[in-house]
């Protein structure tokens, strides 16, 4: 009980994170949200409907269970992913170590402080979702299930998350891994709670669920403690230097060689004599000597989790029941995930290692300074993107259903790019506006998983309320999300067989414009894109002069 | 060379640095002295073009720092106080970075890279990695990338704090190089004994008021009406010999002090009649061990002019 009650670990980071205004403002929006949603979803009392409230019961039901497991799936990460890379980087880590506190101390409390606040947010769901019982339809063990599997995942998550925080140095890198991680078990969970099947889920999320849950944190648990007992990254500053050549060396798996192709289009080789004139040298610095600075482990972890995943999706998307749609849906998920590793970070980090007043004082332009940024975050996250296309071109020059619509390659790879884009302007931007990294990416990745996932949301949800709407004007809803662009390019011809008959909904032109969601969200992105980074040199103009004005 | 004139930096309500104005000529070395959070650095990053004034206007050879922000960085080098140096570069790396930002030529490049990485003696040091070099090591980097543009004013904001002291003497005698080589320094400091044997003139601030300006010498002599001559005796009771200071015309004012068997007097006089005064002292019987003015340290004049009152 000690391990609870007297653990200072655990007691420290209540404190500081519970005691925050900010805490309480997140909840109490949080909540009045989940209201509002209640509230609008309310049948009317003249709505003579059968079974009115029970439908309305259902989708609340539905609503709060996949919104909230969205939400631990990003939260959670956010929190302990930060946790103990979060001591490296305020170099506490060693006093900590240095303490008699044991490892599994440590882990309890980094784990408990990290999700006590989500458990807290899920907690003040709950009577919104006993209204949605009230309705009739639902059963309570269905409540009790629900939350029964939230608190799985966050706890799931959120020690997959503090594992990655032990392994790696910053705060950024343990994130994306992370997420990366996460991200199939999202998958496989949402496929299997959707399933009408009521005997199949029922049968996963008690029977199954728990005790394998339980057998993966445990093992989990252990690798974090005899990481923390054996900490092999703390060391004098001599030690921080990572030797590329040696850790290729040990690698196991993708070894990443900058002299081959592809690995020299997002990575460069070492220069091994002077740079040419008119090279700007921010850029050459970021491709060059930054991009591995920390070492290569996080890039291989990421390169080999998303071809990994990557294989699944291409047999079932691109070659037995050909959807190159939600293929793509992964390839911008993937971009989704590793584009704001390279820009979000990239101002802010010039900022903590006070590399900045050396920068400013220089020739460079902020105009230089800030294009050359967004150039190397943008080339290392679409390389990194376009690896996972090459199954794409595969399967348009071997299924014959493809090769019939050869041309809609083209807008897919446009908005790829264009989402590419998208992505490293608006995590430049975070790092134009706040001061830490990882504020920074946390912010870059609620800003694109608002535009990637709210609009999807949003519009099923308006189309279940709005009565009256026509679907074509209700889509332009979906014009912000790069899923809903993949999804709409237009799969027809002499529509094959396997291809899933009809024009699908979302394929169809848009109200007014008469284009489809991918035209004008290609148009919306670039436009998204040029605002963030006018915003970004205002920003950074700005900050240039107020350099160290709170000092 | 560097002009700094009613310079005003107010945060709020505090005011950092309260209309400050600063004269430096070409070559000097300006030691720029006062308690921590006097408004030293701030002063240096307004300089640097880091910093928008409050009101005020600077000067650098002839380029103004508000109007002109490029033009000075051209012929400033600037060290801050704290700075950090890129993972994953190497030493040459470092500098060529810092070069190709200042835009010099690949040829003369590779000509200056090898100039200063021999000047501060990091030659050896050329292809380790920087975040691997200890902290005097990174300080005499930092120097050498403020010197990579050879530029006429260097602006250092400490830069031997945190050295050990061999480092800091290093650091002391690269100075000193530097202005034979004819460059203006200007260096900050809050370690007195740093500066005092080789800063050509010093200013002492501190809330953000600059309260003295000019060579030690200068600052001495402002502070003090009359030069102060010490005497030591070898004879026993010293104050025998107390009369001889009194009756001579130059003399203001006398003390004895028979434990150490010196005589103080407030001179003011010219050279003969110091001498003077030795011969009378001699005639009367006195063995005089030592006759000197007695100098001001560093530590002397600035515990004189601040008033130990920090924000």
């Amino acid at each position: 009980m000690g391990m609870f009650r007297d653990n200072p670990v655990l007691s420290r980071e209540l404190l500081v994170n519970l005691r925050s205004h900010r805490a309480f403002i997140l909840q109490f929006a949080y909540a009045g949200i989940l209201a509002v949603a209640v509230l609008v979803a309310w049948p009317r009392v003249d709505d003579g409907r059968l079974g009115a409230s029970v439908t309305a019961a259902r989708q609340l039901f539905d609503l709060f269970f996949f919104g909230q497991f969205i939400l631990v799936a990003l939260v959670a990460p956010t929190f302990a992913a930060g946790s103990i890379t979060g001591e490296k980087e305020r170099k506490t880590y060693e006093l900590l170590l240095a303490s008699p506190l044991k490892p599994s101390w440590i882990l309890i409390g980094k784990l408990l402080s990290s999700l006590t606040y989500l458990v807290l947010l899920l907690a003040s769901s709950l009577p919104m979702m006993i209204l949605g019982y009230l309705l009739g339809g639902i059963l309570l063990s269905e409540v009790a299930r629900a939350y029964l599997v939230l608190i799985l995942a966050a706890g799931t998550f959120g020690l997959v998350s503090l594992a990655a925080s032990s392994y790696f140095r910053r705060t950024s890198s343990a994130l994306v891994v992370s997420y990366l991680i996460i991200l199939p078990l999202v998958i496989v969970s949402l496929y299997l709670a959707s399933t009408e099947d009521i005997t199949l889920r029922n049968f996963v999320s008690v029977t199954l669920l728990p005790p394998w849950t339980i057998a993966v944190w445990s093992i989990v648990i252990g690798l974090i403690n005899l990481r923390l007992l054996r900490p092999p990254d703390v060391g004098s500053e001599g030690k921080e230097v990572v030797d590329e050549e040696e850790e290729q060396k040990y690698a196991i798996g993708v070894v990443i060689d900058r002299d081959l192709f592809p690995d020299k289009l997002f990575a460069p080789a070492k220069r091994t004599d002077l740079m040419p004139d008119g090279t700007n040298p921010v850029l050459d610095k970021e491709l060059r000597s930054e991009i591995f600075s920390q070492g290569t482990l996080m890039l291989r972890v990421v390169i080999q989790v998303s071809m990994f995943l990557s294989i699944p999706l291409m047999a079932g998307f691109l070659f037995w029941r050909p959807m190159p749609g939600w293929y793509i849906c992964y390839v911008l998920t993937f971009n989704l995930l590793v584009g704001p590793v390279f820009s979000s970070g990239s101002i802010t980090q010039e900022r903590e290692r006070q590399t900045i007043n050396l920068l400013l004082t220089t020739l460079l332009t902020p105009g230089r300074i800030v294009r050359a940024k967004l150039l190397a975050a943008l080339r290392v996250s679409t390389v990194l993107t376009l690896l996972l296309t090459e199954q794409v071109i595969l399967a348009y020059a071997l299924v014959r259903d493809l090769q019939l619509q050869f041309w809609t390659i083209i807008p897919f790879f446009l908005i790829i790019l264009v989402t590419c884009l998208m992505t490293s302007s608006i995590g430049l931007l975070w790092s134009s506006l706040v001061r830490k990294t990882s504020v920074a990416m946390i912010a870059t990745y609620m800003s694109l998983m608002a535009l990637f996932v709210l609009p999807v949301g949003l519009y099923r949800w308006s189309l279940s309320v709005a009565q009256g709407v026509s679907d074509e004007v209700l889509r332009w809803i979906l014009v912000p999300s790069p899923y809903a662009a993949a999804m709409s390019v237009l799969i027809v011809g002499d529509r094959p067989t396997n291809m899933g008959g009809d024009v699908q909904p979302i394929e169809r032109p848009l109200a007014w414009a008469g284009v489809p969601i991918w035209v004008i969200s290609i148009g919306l992105f670039l436009v998204i894109s040029l605002v963030c980074h006018v915003v970004t040199l205002i920003a950074f103009r700005y900050r240039w002069w107020r350099a160290r004005e709170s000092v | 060379m560097i002009e700094v004139i009613d310079f005003t930096k107010q945060y709020g309500d505090f005011m950092a640095v309260d209309g400050l104005n600063l004269s430096i000529a070409e070559g000097e070395i300006y030691g720029f002295i006062g308690p921590n959070g006097a408004g030293k650095s701030t002063t240096i990053r307004f300089l640097a073009t880091l910093l928008r004034p409050t009101s005020g206007e600077g000067r650098i050879a002839g380029h103004s720092v508000t109007q002109d922000p490029m033009a000075v960085r051209r012929v400033i080098g600037f060290m801050p106080d704290d700075f950090g140096v890129y993972d994953g570069m190497k030493v040459w790396e470092f500098l060529d970075f810092f070069a190709v930002a200042y835009e010099i030529p690949r040829l003369e490049r590779r000509r200056t890279i090898g100039e200063v990485l021999e000047l501060l003696d990091l030659t050896h040091k050329r292809d380790d990695f920087v975040n691997g070099l200890s902290k005097g090591m990174k300080q005499r980097l930092c120097l050498a990338k403020t010197l990579v543009h050879n530029p006429p004013v260097l602006i250092l904001d400490e830069p031997a704090s945190g050295l050990d002291p061999r480092a800091r003497l290093e650091m002391k005698s690269l100075l000193s190089e530097l202005s034979r080589m004819g460059k203006t320094i200007l260096v900050s400091s809050h370690i007195l004994s740093e500066l005092a044997d080789f800063c050509t003139s010093i200013g002492v601030i501190e809330r953000g008021k600059l309260l003295a300006s000019g060579s030690i010498q200068e600052i001495q002599r402002e502070l003090r009406a009359h030069r102060v001559l010490k005497v030591r005796l070898l004879n026993e009771s010293p104050e025998r010999f107390a009369h001889v200071l009194k009756e001579h015309s130059a003399v203001k004012a006398e003390s004895v002090n028979t434990i150490d068997r010196t005589l103080s007097a407030e001179f003011e006089g010219d050279g003969s009649a110091q001498a003077d005064l030795l011969r009378r002292l001699i005639d009367s019987g006195a063995i005089v061990e030592a006759f000197d003015e007695e100098q001001l340290s560093l530590e002397d004049v600035f515990m004189m002019i601040t008033k130990g009152v920090v924000n």
